[in-house]
Parts: C-alpha cells; sequence; structure tokens
C-alpha cells in the first residue's frame, strides 16, 4: 500500500511526454500498484497517470466501476502500460477536474467511443473498444502522457453559446 | 486559493463597463497593474454594446480604496469607462465550494416580462443557488425570443429530477421550454 501525493500544476513534469516502458519489470508492477492506491485513496477519483505520481512514464490506471457515470457500463480496474487509441469516434462534452488542477473545471470535449490497446502487467497485449465515461476517462489519464492537462482542451468559455452575434 | 495566502491581503470588487472597444481590458489591467494589485478572480463579457468587468483585486496591506478610485479615476478610463470599486471583508473573500449537485436549466421561449423572475424566485425559494446566469434576447424583432441560461447548485438532497419538477408549473404559466441537466463535475 502505497498513497502517493498528486504533482499539482505547475510541476513541469505534467507538461512533459513521458516515455514508452521498455519492459515491465518490478519497478514498473510496483508503480501500477502505487497507481492503483493513490487512485483508490483519491476522493471519488477514477484514474491516475504516471506524471501524476512524479514518474514520467507511459502508464496510467483507470476504474470507472464505482462512478455513477461509469458504474454500467466499464472493464472494471485497467492497469494500462504503454496506451495507445488505435482508433476513435463521436463526441460527448463533459464538465472535467483534475486532481492536479485543483479548484478549477471546464467543459472539454472528446471522443465516446475509443479502441484501446495496452500491455497488461503480465506483458499481455490487450485490445478493446470503450464507450461512454470510461472512454472519456482514458483520454483523459492519457492525456498526462502527452503532457496535455484539460486546460488545454477546453472548447467554450461557459458562455459561448451567445458568442455569434456580433453587434452593430 | 487557498485562504492562508490570503492573510495580509486587502480584497476589492471591481467594476467596469463602457461602450466596448478593443483595448478595455489592457488599460484596466495596466491600472492594476501599475498599483500592484493582483487580479485573482474575474469575469468579462460583452452585453449588448457595452463590455462589462468584475474582478476581484487584491494588494498588500495596507491599501486604500481611495488609492485605486484616484487612479482610476486619474486614467479617467478615456472613453466613457465606468470604475465601481467596493472594499471586501476577510469573510467575503473566501470561495466556497458549492455542495449538492450542479445543474444547467435553460429557458427559452416567447418573449415577455418576468421570465428571470419567476424562474429565479422559484429556485431561490427553495435554496437553489445560481453561480452562473445569461440571459440574452434572439430571434426576429417580430418575434423576439428570451434565452436564460443559468448554472445552480442544488441543495443537499435536491436531485435534478426534483429540480425538474420544481420548474415544471412555470412552462405552462409562462409558455417557455425549461430544461434542466447534470453538469456536476467529473473528477478525473
Amino acid at each position: 500500500m502505497a498513497v502517493k501525493t498528486i504533482v499539482i500544476y505547475p510541476d513541469p513534469i505534467l507538461k512533459a511526454a513521458c516515455a514508452p516502458v521498455d519492459r515491465i519489470d518490478p519497478d514498473v508492477l510496483q508503480l501500477l500498484e502505487d497507481l492503483v492506491d493513490t487512485m483508490l485513496a483519491g476522493p471519488g477519483s477514477v484514474g491516475v497517470a504516471a506524471p501524476q505520481i512524479g514518474v514520467p512514464l507511459r502508464v496510467c490506471v483507470v476504474d470507472v466501476s464505482k462512478n455513477r457515470h461509469g458504474k454500467e457500463n466499464n472493464h472494471g480496474r485497467l492497469l494500462m502500460v504503454n496506451p495507445e487509441i488505435v482508433g476513435s469516434s463521436g463526441s460527448a462534452v463533459m464538465r472535467e477536474g483534475c486532481m492536479s488542477v485543483p479548484d478549477y473545471t471546464g467543459d472539454v470535449e472528446r471522443a465516446t467511443e475509443v479502441t484501446l490497446r495496452f500491455s497488461e502487467p503480465d506483458g499481455t497485449q490487450r485490445e478493446f473498444c470503450a464507450t461512454g465515461f470510461e472512454a472519456i476517462a482514458i483520454q483523459h489519464e492519457m492525456d498526462h502522457l502527452d503532457g496535455l492537462l484539460f486546460l488545454d482542451r477546453i472548447t467554450s468559455l461557459k458562455t459561448g453559446l451567445f458568442r455569434r452575434k456580433s453587434y452593430k | 486559493m487557498n485562504d492562508c495566502r490570503k492573510a495580509g491581503l486587502a480584497h476589492f470588487a471591481v467594476t467596469i463597463i463602457g461602450k466596448d472597444r478593443p483595448g478595455i481590458v489592457a488599460d484596466t489591467s495596466q491600472v492594476l497593474y501599475s498599483l500592484g494589485c493582483n487580479v485573482e478572480d474575474s469575469s468579462c463579457t460583452m452585453l449588448g454594446g457595452e463590455f462589462a468587468m468584475i474582478l476581484i483585486v487584491s494588494h498588500e496591506k495596507p491599501f486604500s480604496k481611495k488609492r485605486l478610485e484616484t487612479e482610476f479615476a486619474a486614467k479617467d478610463m478615456g472613453n466613457g469607462l465606468s470604475a465601481f470599486i467596493r472594499s471586501l471583508k476577510d469573510d467575503e473573500v473566501c470561495y466556497r465550494e458549492p455542495e449538492g449537485e450542479l445543474c444547467l436549466v435553460s429557458v427559452y421561449g416567447s418573449d415577455k416580462p418576468g421570465i428571470v423572475y419567476r424562474i429565479t424566485r422559484e429556485l431561490a425559494d427553495r435554496g437553489v443557488n445560481i453561480t452562473d446566469l445569461n440571459t440574452k434576447l434572439i430571434g426576429s424583432p417580430a418575434e423576439p425570443v428570451y434565452v436564460l441560461m443559468l448554472e445552480a447548485a442544488l441543495p443537499q438532497g435536491m436531485t435534478v429530477e426534483g429540480a425538474k419538477q420544481l420548474l415544471e408549473n412555470l412552462k405552462k404559466e409562462l409558455s417557455v421550454e425549461i430544461s434542466v441537466r447534470l453538469i456536476t463535475p467529473v473528477s478525473l
């Protein structure tokens, strides 16, 4: 059990692209365990990416099964090494918050279906399609592996609806 | 912002409004920057042909409201901008995260007096706390349509369904469409 401290922006690790994992060794397994422990310790957290606990590797965990948006539709606890999105479709806007950017939320548009490929902790390659909230959570965590925060993806100010009319 | 970091700071609410043109934000923030003020929170938008700014600014104590007023007056803010400044007490500065569900209420229909009043009174009487609100008159001059969008924190125990029920009767009374949807942020 190792709950790690969540790294908060402006720590530069959050804006750096993470390196792929070459080999799933005991350190990587320990990292996955720490990520899960940290996720379970965060109130309402549905995922944590390695850079959020200070490790710049392409590893993240997602579990939306306890969340009201995800409990009906999920693949359980996902421990992902070198995850890739190989296909995506649909779009939905959800107001997101992030443990690494406290006290701020914003509307982010994301795909509602993603085809995901990654290595399991035992090295098995897995590929499947995630939909709905699980797909959104996966995209949010995977963004961390590329140094992207939801702040980079906010699509509009809250009042965007009214911005089209021009005044003479 | 953490409350302990606000100790030793004087806070002011600054409201600036004037005919829209490029540079209003730059002119205003230049005055604040030159005085050593920090803009902590702000919301600025175009309303009609006006540009309106509301800012919460801070400055290390001691710092007087007079100083701000003098500076804005001296700069004249030229071009018809008016500035209003209010000192904030320490207990006004703290931000309290809403506890209940956050929802978006959209209301639209043929324009008529009382839409904003009736909707917001109903919400207020049940302890629903509006956190954001926009209204706009759209449509043609012959058939003006009123649009109201608001975000509100529901009191503990009230569901989105409950909020819908609360506003149901007003649909008929005001002949407007009303929808309520959950927008409580997801923590990722």
